[in-house]
């Protein structure tokens, strides 16, 4: 008989989907049984879907993000808010370009969605090693932003550093 | 008494940052800025929404049960922004290209 496949990746999704089942479903005997099955399987669904790639998530180092990523967001909003409703609407498109060191594909996306919500700053995919930023205004400090949000995520994935891309 | 009272300003919040997110939607001036009011603003609205109903919750679960569909919004947000902003600017980019060669 061939041993099961059990990675600690695999082991470590299942726990994570089980915390979100009995958060969603309550704690009782059915609900805790369902749990487990529910969430093997998602597990199991989730590894076909997204393999484990070089990323190892650092549950500590990721906990830390959010108050800095919750401040900002609550910033980005206020900050865009204040631009609509002012008569003026004070605002000044345009596009900066900022290398990355981040793979394509998966971090990048994540990173994206971040400064989706960061004030004054929106991204539009990558072409070869430059992210494509949208900025609402001018800002100076938009492309340090950047930078900075990308060593956080670095950090919180247990990343090396990597050598700088190449512009 | 006062739990209601702070529901009540973070709800009244919340809906006023919606506001300004259609706001922004209606008078900026292109795909992308818009992108800008709809995503923040309107994660923060519904982040003060959330906050609010939360205090009424009652029990633990429910108010978990606010804040994962929070965080499920904010992901689904943050991966549409992405992918209009992109579309928008190859669209933008094919209407150049178009304009030149005319």
């Amino acid at each position: 008989m061939r041993a099961l496949p059990v990675s600690p990746f695999l082991l470590k999704r299942i726990v994570l989907f089980f915390i979100v089942w009995l958060a969603m479903a309550g704690v009782s005997v059915g609900d805790v049984i369902a749990g487990l099955v529910v969430a093997t399987l998602a597990a199991w669904l989730s590894f076909a879907l997204v393999p484990p790639g070089d990323a190892r998530l650092n549950m500590v180092q990721l906990a830390a993000m959010a108050p800095g990523f919750l401040w900002r967001s609550l910033l980005g909003g206020l900050d865009v808010a204040r631009r609509a409703i002012d008569p003026r609407m004070p605002i000044s498109p345009h596009w900066i370009a900022v290398p990355t060191s981040l793979p394509d594909g998966g971090l990048r996306a994540t990173l994206g969605s971040e400064f989706s919500l960061m004030p004054g700053t929106l991204v539009a995919g990558s072409y070869r090693n430059v992210l494509l930023v949208h900025c609402l205004d001018t800002n100076p400090g938009a492309r340090d932003q950047v930078v900075a949000e990308e060593a956080r995520l670095r950090r919180a994935l247990g990343l090396r550093r990597a050598a700088p891309a190449h512009e | 008494m006062i739990l209601d009272a702070i529901t009540m300003v973070l709800t009244l919040g919340g809906l006023a940052f919606f506001a300004a997110g259609t706001l922004g939607l209606l008078r900026f001036p292109d795909t992308h800025s818009r992108l800008h009011a709809l995503t923040k603003a309107d994660n923060l609205g519904l982040g003060l929404i959330v906050l609010g109903l939360a205090l009424q919750a009652g029990t633990p679960g429910n108010a978990i049960k606010l804040v994962l569909i929070w965080a499920l919004a904010m992901i689904a947000a943050g991966t549409t922004a992405q992918l209009i902003a992109r579309s928008a600017l190859v669209s933008n980019l094919r209407k150049d290209d178009g304009d030149r060669t005319r």
